[in-house]
């Protein structure tokens, strides 16, 4: 579609103005910009960490458009903590989870529309999609050395792991004795946790993942079980553990950890089943936009979210908690490491990809729609 | 056809092209919904390749959604018709006390929004973690009383916050009675209850046939509480069927439009049944004549009855409000909370949330926006249907009401669809919602006007032209002047209407363009309950505060009394 | 002499149509024309007026003019057209068809594609609900036309002054309007129609939502102040009282047409229909077949079905064979003797009597006919007696054919 350019001269034209933020809603933020791709220079030190991006510019900038799957704490999260080492930029975001998220920002850029500068994604496949539509901007950051090359988009500089979430089982320690509770993946196709169960909904992507790999170990017969048990379908981990605490459901399938330790400290009664087969997991991965409104600004985001800083953020912030994939990365406030787990991945991502039709039919027509 | 004298060219192209207007706000969306509920071919691609009915013929798979529909709604219209004719015929035909002061507390539940109100009652009667039930079991009882989940239990909550344009219709119906008509029976000797049963509800039957026409229309488009009661056992009725649709992946557009206009159709033919009916002439007892209704002495009963309505207050005001402050003030919402459950923490968090804080501006903002040049837009429009005698007014009132017979979520649907491709770049701003909201709220503002509008006596400004006024002095000296109170009321509503506003703004809201009442679904979807009661309580707060500043202000600038 | 019979050569005077084909002994009479001098140009002038709602007519063809100075009546039934009529001229409606002019000059014409705006034709009017400003003071109403006018302060308090000291509500100047009674709102809408001394002033039925001696007392108040100001008015109403006492003239309308004008006199004495004559008090008409071999004097005979004869005046109308007389109810005299003189005297059969009041209403059978009469209060006759009735030849009026 055909640049805007009068969208251009207005935004120009505001920042020079210093236009208060008041103005902010009403500006149709649309006009694409040309990234100034240019040679790539030497990292810049700032902060603890180093970055390609010009950080003057980026402030010069002075925002980010952010779209992320987390809820709506933990996204708010992420950015209090990038807007805390860099107060000149003002954050804003839009969250949904990872398939409504994917939906949206497709058909906006469908329509001509370009307005986020970085996009973090639970489920790595559309990723893959997104980058083989070219929405990622390529750029490599210097912190990429201290991540492993699995962790990386291959090839490196459009998107990297900035966490994994890892997901076993829950349940509510007042309604379900010891002894009842699940020890496995197969205990939770139990015929008594009928009505009783919650999941989440097909656009997240640790439901995906989770979907592929227990798949893979049990098969297909699995999840036709699991529909029996007509289960409840949620959008976020807060509303599971928000449920369960209270006992409205009894157990859940897909209980993550770092909501688990959330909860538990806030005094709910509910305990945390690492299956011995393995805990699910996805990778939530961050990468920049292509033809973001803000291009300097993102990649400072992506430096900050790879580096040392920005990874202890994401561990240590309690509605993110995530597990970090950084070589150095220290313990998660728990105490354990990510590598004390027992992690369950798709094997061949790009198989697993490839499933994603088969898994929404089955998951939405499971769910109802 | 005679009109006021030769019209002034520069009238007749404000009149048309506010007319013009209206038209494209209306039509732009429900052509593209249409397109969409037609388009048989690739979704990813626009415009659509093909037509058909195959999105139409795939709805035959979703009976269930159907049903749900039709259950929820029937039984929400026949509880909020129940709720309505008894507290219309408590407030003003008996001579209980304080009777003004209820009829005016009757419309706080809808202020409160009906999502604050699934909200509160979601926390009060969900089986396990219920209040209500909490409180069931502590008292000894099995299981759970009520589950508030269920199709009745979603149709007590709209009942009771949307129900009470019912109260409002059948109450104006109660007044506008001529007594004598009961008068003439008693006179012939028959008892009260004779005179009820056979002058009473026989005049009044067509009248409550004709709320009931209306407010089954309403519910059939009502989203709020069936988003948050019913979603999570995925009872489903066709407007969260359409907004899950939309929201899941991949998204179903096209079946999604088709259910939209299908719900438009069936609206539209129960708003047409109703004018049918309304117009039919079975209003034998609504004249132009104001009438003071008898007052039916109860005697004793007053203190019953009075009971009830504090009942009703009780449980569709202070339970919620009370429930939700409970609430939020624990980390995790029981009943019986102990000490340490007790915090200011999901307050706190409330506030510092950047979302929240620019959600409750952006909304003020709008709301201020909407309703100033709401009542500029709909007042001219409303001049032009009722007052001007233009030819093809008739056509304009037609479109204006349009929009009263889809849902908001249906309209913002074809909004969203029909502004993306726009060249001017509104989408994801507020301009689009404002756009948006003028929109949905056309039949609102133009009717509320037009109420005050046919109330001044045509005479008062033909009075002014024979004394030699032209029409800006007119209108300056004689028209405005005697219609501001009602202007002043119509802005307020606007105001209101807007702030609750959900269905229409929770698709078109883009990340600098949030508003409160979508950012509290988002929220109870996505953080806890608790967080959720602490901005939704937050958000009630700040709304009822700018009311009164703006009554108070209003009040000062000379209006007359505001209803 | 009687009275009467100079309210007839009044009448004979001024409006007869032509004299030309009658052979009677009554004083000649100068030829068609208007009576006094050289004939001032009309101030209103109404032409061919046509208002059609759709395809609904309300106003099917009126022409009327009124002088300077002069109170015309529209005068009819409810739906007849006057109303629209009047606010035609105001500018308040527009027309179909036509052409209006004040002064000579055309406001509307439906032939030279002219509509004036109703506040650029420098009329007043009086509406049926006053229309008083509610939200301004009994002073600011009625200084509002000199306000439009640009019209200095000072000046404006004298004349508002003066205006509501014409119509007796000085004291009542600060009062907010919506605090007046009907009464007192009619006055208000009368000084605030003066106060700018307009030509014209257009009266829309002001006084029918007043209580019946109220609006005696005004009639006369609005007459007296019209002459005193000389203006020329516009006036419609229903009310036939009204109508005879105010105006200089009246038209009748009936469907949006009109049926006569006149003089309140000739209207009431010389009735050209049926309508007219039942419609402007109460008339008995009797119809019958033309006897000229029975003509005399001047006068016509005419023989009823039944074989009654009855003798009148055409005043200039043409007798067909079959003719309808008209009859005032109060031209009936009622005697226990038989009265002196040949013609118009019969003996009748009383049906019933009505004790009225000032008056009574007798019901007779002549022949087998029903009439009224209306005698001054007087002891009631006992039904079925038989008495006498007998009627002056021109109390006999002939109504003009086809006119029904």
């Amino acid at each position: 579609m055909a640049e805007l350019r009068h969208g251009n001269l207005t935004r120009r034209r505001m920042l020079k103005a210093g236009t208060g933020a008041i103005a902010l809603p009403f500006l149709g933020i649309a006009a694409p910009n040309l990234l100034a791709q240019g040679v790539s220079k030497s990292p810049t030190n700032v902060l603890d960490f180093t970055t390609n991006a010009d950080v003057a510019k980026a402030e010069q900038e002075g925002q980010l458009v952010f779209y992320c799957h987390e809820n709506e704490a933990g996204t708010a999260g992420i950015m209090e903590g990038f807007n805390k080492d860099f107060p000149k930029i003002k954050t804003s975001y839009v969250r949904a989870q990872t398939g409504a998220l994917y939906n949206k920002i497709l058909s906006e850029r469908a329509a001509g529309r370009f307005d986020v500068d970085v996009i973090q994604l639970s489920d790595i496949a559309p990723a893959f999609d997104f980058r083989r539509k070219g929405g990622y901007e390529h750029y490599v950051s210097p912190e990429s050395s201290a991540y492993k090359k699995d962790h990386l988009s291959e090839p490196n500089g459009y998107f990297f792991w900035t966490g994994v979430d890892p997901a076993g089982i829950a349940y509510n320690s007042e309604k379900v004795a010891v002894s009842d509770a699940p020890k496995g993946w197969k205990d939770i196709l139990d015929p008594r946790w009928k009505g009783k169960i919650s999941c989440k909904i097909s656009a997240s992507g640790l439901q995906f993942v989770q979907w592929y790999t227990l798949r893979k170990i049990y098969g297909d017969g699995y999840w036709k079980e699991f529909a029996k048990l007509q289960p409840r379908a949620f959008d976020s981990r807060v509303q599971l553990f928000d449920r369960l605490s209270k006992g409205d459901d009894m157990i859940t399938a897909i209980g993550e950890y770092p909501a688990y330790f959330l909860f538990k400290s806030k005094g709910a009664k509910v305990e945390f089943v690492a299956p011995p087969d393995g805990l699910v997991s996805t990778p939530l991965v961050v990468g920049a936009v292509s033809r973001a409104p803000h291009p300097e600004a993102s990649k400072l985001f992506v430096d900050w979210a790879m580096s040392k800083r920005g990874q202890a953020w994401y561990q240590s912030n309690p509605n993110l908690y995530y597990g970090s994939v950084r070589t150095d990365a220290p313990a998660m406030p728990t105490g354990v490491k990510l590598s004390d787990f027992k992690l369950l991945y798709p094997s061949d991502w790009d198989e697993y990809a490839s499933q994603s039709a088969t898994f929404l039919k089955e998951w939405n027509s499971m769910l109802g729609l | 056809m005679g009109s006021m004298g030769s019209w002034f060219s520069a009238q007749k192209v404000a009149g048309y092209g506010v007319a013009a207007i209206a038209a494209v706000l209306v039509l732009y969306p429900v052509y593209f919904l249409l397109q969409a509920a037609f388009d048989v071919g690739d979704p990813q691609i626009r415009p659509p390749t093909a037509y058909g009915l195959d999105n139409f013929s795939s709805l035959l798979q979703y009976p269930q959604i159907m049903l749900n529909t039709l259950m929820v709604s029937l039984a929400a219209t026949v509880m909020a018709l129940m709720f309505g004719s008894l507290m219309a015929w408590i407030l003003t035909r008996t001579n209980v006390p304080g009777r003004r002061l209820f009829e005016q507390l009757m419309a706080v539940p809808y202020y409160l929004t009906p999502l604050l109100g699934a909200l509160a009652w979601s926390l009060l009667g969900q089986p396990e973690s219920g209040f209500i039930n909490g409180i069931w079991r502590a008292f000894g009882g099995e299981g759970h009383l009520i589950d508030i989940n269920t199709p009745y239990g979603i149709a007590w909550v709209m009942a009771l916050f949307e129900g009470s344009v019912a109260f409002v219709m059948i109450a104006a119906l109660m007044k506008s009675m001529d007594p004598s008509l009961e008068e003439a029976s008693q006179v012939i000797g028959a008892s009260r209850i004779r005179t009820i049963m056979q002058i009473t509800l026989p005049l009044v039957t067509p009248g409550i046939l004709g709320a009931a026409i209306f407010v089954f229309a309403e519910m059939l488009g009502s989203f709020a509480v069936a988003l948050v009661l019913g979603l999570p056992t995925r009872y489903y009725v066709i407007t969260t069927a359409i907004y899950q649709m939309i929201q899941q992946y991949p998204p179903k557009i096209q079946v999604a439009a088709a259910m939209g206009a299908s719900l438009f159709a069936v609206m539209w033919a129960m708003l047409y049944a109703y004018r049918r009916v309304v117009i039919s002439g079975s209003y034998v007892t609504i004249t132009g004549k104001a009438f003071r209704p008898r007052l039916l002495d109860v005697g004793r009963l007053r203190y019953v009855l009075l009971s009830i309505c504090l009942l009703y207050l009780f449980v569709a005001v202070i339970l919620p409000l009370g429930t939700l402050f409970f609430a939020s003030l624990q980390k995790i919402a029981v009943v019986f909370p102990t000490a340490e459950n007790f915090t200011l923490d999901n307050f706190r968090t409330a506030m510092a949330m950047n979302a929240v804080r620019s959600a409750l501006s952006n909304s003020l903002l709008l709301a201020f926006g909407t309703a100033t040049i709401g009542i500029v837009l709909m007042g001219l429009l409303a001049w032009l249907i009722y007052r001007s005698r233009l030819p093809g007014s008739g056509l304009i009132e037609y479109i204006v009401m349009f929009p009263q017979a889809v849902p908001r979520l249906v309209f913002a649907f074809g909004l969203m669809w029909a502004w993306v491709v726009f060249p001017i770049p509104i989408y994801a701003t507020l301009w689009l919602l404002l756009i948006a909201y003028l929109t949905v709220f056309l039949p609102l503002g133009v009717r509320t006007i037009a109420g005050v509008i046919l109330q001044i006596d045509k005479s008062l400004e033909e009075c002014a032209q024979m004394c030699g006024a032209s029409w800006a002095f007119r209108a300056r000296t004689v028209t405005i002047p005697l219609l501001r109170p009602g202007l002043v009321a119509a802005w307020l509503l606007l105001f209101i209407a807007s702030v609750r506003e959900l269905g229409a703004s929770i698709l078109l809201m883009g990340p600098h363009s949030k508003v409160i009442t979508p950012s509290i679904v988002e929220s109870w979807f996505g953080t806890s309950s608790e967080l959720t009661a602490a901005l939704a309580l937050i958000q009630t707060l700040v709304v009822a505060l700018a009311i009164i500043v703006l009554v108070v202000v209003t009040r000062r600038v000379g209006a007359l009394s505001v209803d | 002499m009687p009275l009467s019979s100079l309210l007839l050569s009044r009448v004979e005077l001024a409006h007869y149509p032509s004299t030309s084909d009658l052979g009677t002994s009554m004083p000649a009479s100068p030829q068609g024309s208007p009576p006094s001098l050289s004939t001032p140009r009309p101030h209103i002038e109404v032409e061919g007026l046509e208002l059609y709602y759709g395809s609904v007519p309300a106003v099917r063809g009126v022409n009327f003019n009124v002088m300077p100075g002069e109170q015309l009546t529209l005068l009819g039934p409810s739906g007849c057209g006057k109303t629209t009529t009047l606010r035609a001229v105001a500018g308040l409606e527009q027309p179909t068809a036509g052409e209006i002019r004040i002064d000579g000059l055309p406001v509307f014409s439906s032939a030279r594609k002219i509509n004036v705006r109703a506040e650029k034709r420098g009329l007043s009017m009086v509406f049926q609900s006053y229309a008083i400003w509610p939200h301004m003071t009994v002073f600011d109403n009625v200084a509002y036309g000199l306000q439009v006018r640009k019209v200095g302060g000072p000046e404006i308090k004298d004349k508002v002054d003066r205006a509501l000291e014409m119509v007796q509500m000085r004291e009542f100047g600060g009062r907010r309007a919506s605090q007046l009674s009907g009464g007192q709102q009619q006055r208000v809408a009368l000084a605030r129609a003066f106060v700018f001394q307009p030509s014209v002033l257009l009266f829309d039925e002001p006084l029918s939502n007043l209580d019946a001696k109220l609006r005696a007392d005004m009639r006369i108040e609005l007459r007296d102040l019209q002459h005193r100001l000389g203006i020329t008015s516009l006036y419609v109403t229903h009310d036939l009282e009204e109508a005879l006492a105010m105006s200089d003239r009246i038209v009748v309308m009936r469907d949006g047409l009109v049926e006569q004008t006149g003089t309140p006199d000739e209207i009431y004495s010389l009735p050209h229909s049926e309508f007219v004559a039942d419609f402007i008090g109460s008339a008995n008409l009797i119809r019958g077949h033309h006897r000229p071999d029975l003509d005399c004097d001047g006068l016509t005979a005419l023989e009823t079905a039944t074989g009654q004869l009855i003798y009148g005046m055409a005043y200039g109308r043409k007798a067909g064979p079959e003719m309808t007389v008209s009859v005032r109810t109060v031209h009936l005299r009622i005697s226990q003797e038989r009265p002196a003189g040949e013609r118009n005297v019969w003996p009748v059969k009383i049906e019933k009597t009505v004790f009225q009041g000032d008056f009574s209403q007798i019901h007779l059978y002549w022949g087998d006919q029903r009439l009224v009469a209306r005698c001054a209060a007087m002891e009631p006759i006992a039904a079925g007696r038989d008495v006498y009735m007998a009627v002056e030849p021109r109390r006999v009026v002939l109504l003009s054919p086809g006119n029904r």
